[in-house]
């Protein structure tokens, strides 16, 4: 048996959702949260021992789609038959709720209203007459708080047992021709009307929705272009400072204690054993996996403090604010929830431009939102930060601020290239009511990451730091290789060929080069295979990274200077996310072109900007260019051209297009004019 | 350049007769609307069906109340129904009270 949840955006389908299946979807206060459906078996203290899936889909305001996301959910309810409808009606919203309520009760489909947020009501002195509105809605309704668990079980009881039952629509649309505009609207308005005589027998409101209120000052200040961006500012910084300056490294430092006991343990286990196994053992696993590992404080409390913001309401405002921005760039205020989004993890980052209507800022949002760090590139910021800067707050504030900077230079390239189509970008947010984020929801969250983080570094990571650890202890012939000859290993081989083009860049030797290539696979790699590779899986020490000695042996040891180092490390950050997240930009962007066209950008990027840096560093620094200047500049010369080619190839097509256009319009034109004359 | 002044020129003459146009016909958006107060919508035009289509389902219609919590230059807060909104400028002005 399926249970379908459907309902307006932001009513709390997916609290609700978790709540009865004990899943941890996410969750937050805007609309647009869930960009696809889900489903899940519901505990066995609410459906007993019937086996019953729950599906959770995103929300929309009505059965004709509007954005992406609005489709799925009408798509699900009309073509795949579930057993039942749970409609979640949000109950601070009646009068724009039942719109969508009515029509989910014209499908036949068995319908319960669940009447959602009934707390808030309580607390704002609006009362709703349950009983009477389940009388004129024909259905089951029930008063819900999905967030307290509260009135769920009966609610799901009763949608069970009505499961294949037939509803009878309280309100039927006419029998009117769908391609006939004014027909629709005249029928949509009558539904209206429908509804508007509900609400108005059912609900009695103490304070009215129009009043002005303390939260509309608040929203006053953070829409406001200038101090709303100041505080947004201000927000994120906090967030990076007590995850990565702050809180984190607190927690890490002990965490690696432990890990170092460990391996050290590992290690004295291992005595007696062949050095090729402990090498693979304690320095391979232990030691790759454990520098890793010992970045995830960092991580977690990141997430705790991003999953606070999503839950008390402020990134709706933010995507307000942001608005007037992006639109410069081509980008809407919309684009700034990926962004936001994508401090985390691009996947889920790239799946929320699900919710930007315009198909161009959709592709072009998930083809830039990666450039901001993400959580699994967190490992390599601190790390570079701490081995060669000293553990300076200023290299992670660069890294999130630069890979803002790209996103709105890589939204103008964009812009350029695709020849900006005038069509009119209209934005609305709804401004959810403000809450206080539950501390329980964002330590679930937190957690929930914590264990995906693990299972990663146990699986992902193990296997790649296994194989690097492979690959440079033999050569071709499987031999182990022998200390003085490590360029005859299987891995230095397979390197060396694409170290030869990060020889402009300032780090064209093979084992940084093989630590960019394994960080497609999954961005904390960097660090994992520079830790197997040079053998210097204390260079993680907290201790040691407080002495500049120690930074001075991890960096003599690499063979980087500070200037080559901030260009490495600026290169993993800018060039392509890991696959996972070239895979989610595949499925929305659904274009070959456009993929591509990321990747190349994304490419070209990371390859600039570590060029730009090694260089300029470099002739600031020592007075002269770095090796590769000349090579490099006419590798740049011919990314430059190929974007004016893609751009002019891509423009012609545009043209072709809008010339179309232009006549048409050219008509219609005409035809206003030959109305006005009449 | 003088070309492109001259296009600049006949495009900022066009917008402004359009204004007039509007003022003629009386025609309030909600950018001229007071803080605080409640219109009734007289029609949306926004030259997109489909857009039109998605505020009719928010209660954004001919006919509905319309109130203006705040507005700055490029954008304002409206509660439709019981929902707060911010809009940016264009819809702004695509709504008429």
């Amino acid at each position: 048996m399926r249970i379908a949840f459907a309902g307006n955006p932001n009513s709390g389908k997916t609290t609700m959702y978790n709540a009865l299946t004990g899943r941890n979807e996410k969750i937050g206060n805007w609309g647009g949260v869930t960009v696809g459906s889900k489903e899940f078996q519901l505990k066995k203290e609410f459906a007993g021992d019937r086996e019953v899936i729950a599906v959770d889909l995103p929300g929309a305001y009505s059965m004709s789609p509007f954005t992406p996301e609005e489709g799925i959910t009408s798509e699900y309810v009309r073509t795949a038959n579930p057993d039942a409808i749970v409609n979640i009606v949000d109950a601070t919203n009646l009068s724009r709720s039942l719109f969508f309520t009515t029509q989910l009760l014209e499908l036949g489909i068995p319908v319960v209203v669940a009447l959602n947020k009934t707390d808030i009501n309580e607390k704002e002195g609006t009362k709703i007459d349950v009983a009477k509105l389940s009388e004129k809605l024909n259905c089951p309704v029930f008063e819900t708080v999905s967030t307290e668990n509260k009135g769920l079980s009966e609610m799901i009881a009763k949608a069970i047992s009505l499961a294949g039952t037939t509803q009878e629509a309280p309100y039927l649309q006419a029998d009117i021709d769908l391609h006939d505009k004014n027909a629709v609207d005249a029928e949509d308005r009558k539904r209206y009307s429908f509804v508007n005589g509900i609400v108005a027998d059912v609900e009695t409101r103490k304070t009215m929705s129009a009043e002005t209120t303390s939260a509309d000052k608040v929203d006053g200040i953070l829409t406001n272009p200038i101090a709303g961006i100041l505080v947004f500012a201000v927000v994120m910084w906090g967030v990076f400072w007590v995850s990565q300056a702050w809180l984190g490294p607190l927690v890490a430092d002990w965490l690696v204690g432990w890990i170092e006991t460990f391996q050290g343990w590992v290690a004295a286990q291992l005595e007696n054993s062949p050095a090729i196994l402990s090498a693979l053992l304690a320095d391979g696993i232990v030691g790759g996996v454990g520098a890793v590992v010992g970045f995830l404080p960092l991580v977690m409390v990141m997430y705790f403090l991003i999953a606070l913001l999503e839950d008390c309401g402020y990134m709706a405002r933010v995507s307000a604010v942001m608005d007037p921005i992006f639109k410069r760039v081509g980008l809407s205020g919309k684009s700034v929830i990926p962004v936001v989004i994508g401090t985390g993890c691009g996947i889920p980052a790239i799946m929320a431009c699900r919710t930007i209507r315009d198909e161009r800022e959709r592709r072009a949002t998930s083809m830039l939102t990666t450039f901001i760090p993400c959580g699994a590139k967190i490992p390599v910021i601190a790390l570079f930060a701490g081995a060669f800067f000293n553990g300076a707050g200023w290299v992670s504030t660069l890294s999130y601020f630069l890979g803002l900077v790209l996103i709105f230079l890589g939204a103008l390239l964009i812009k350029g290239i695709t020849g900006y189509k005038y069509r009119k970008s209209f934005f609305i947010m709804e401004l959810p009511k403000w809450k206080a984020p539950s501390l329980k929801f964002a330590f679930k969250s937190m957690m929930e990451r914590a264990k995906a983080y693990i299972i990663k570094a146990a699986t992902i990571i193990l296997i790649c730091n296994t194989v690097v650890q492979i690959m440079q202890t033999f050569d071709w012939h499987f031999q182990v290789v022998e200390e003085g000859a490590e360029n005859t290993s299987i891995l230095a081989s397979i390197a060396s060929p694409f170290a030869i083009l990060l020889i402009p860049l300032g780090f064209g030797v093979w084992q940084l080069a093989a630590a960019a290539i394994t960080g497609f696979i999954a961005k904390e790699n960097v660090v994992g295979t520079l830790a197997v590779v040079y053998a210097l899986t204390s260079f993680i020490d907290t201790e040691e990274l407080a002495m500049t000695g120690g930074a001075n042996t991890v960096a003599a040891t690499m063979g980087l200077t500070s200037v080559t180092a901030l260009a490495y490390l600026f290169f993993n950050l800018y060039t392509p996310p890991c696959f996972a997240a070239i895979g989610a930009m595949n499925s929305e962007m659904k274009s070959r072109g456009w993929l591509w066209g990321a990747i190349g950008l994304q490419l070209g990027t990371g390859y600039t900007i570590a060029f730009l840096i090694n260089q300029f560093g470099t002739l600031f620094t020592e007075g002269h260019f770095a090796a590769g200047f000349v090579p490099g500049l006419i590798a740049e010369v011919c990314m430059v051209a190929a974007v004016v080619l893609i751009g002019k190839r891509v423009r012609a097509h545009f043209d072709e297009q809008y010339q179309l256009h232009k006549a048409s319009k050219a008509a219609k034109a005409a035809a206003s004019y030959i109305e006005v004359l009449n | 350049m003088e070309l492109a002044y001259a296009m600049n020129k006949s495009a900022a003459g066009a917008e402004i007769k359009e204004k007039s146009h509007n003022a003629a016909a009386g025609n309030m958006t909600l950018l001229d609307a007071e803080p605080g107060q409640t219109y009734i919508i007289k029609e949306i035009n926004t030259d997109d069906d489909d857009m039109n289509s998605f505020l009719f389902r928010l209660g954004c219609y001919q006919g509905e109340p319309i109130t203006l919590i705040s507005k700055k230059k490029k954008s304002c807060i409206v509660v439709i129904k019981d929902g707060r909104y911010n809009l940016d400028k264009m819809l702004s002005e695509a709504i008429i009270i």
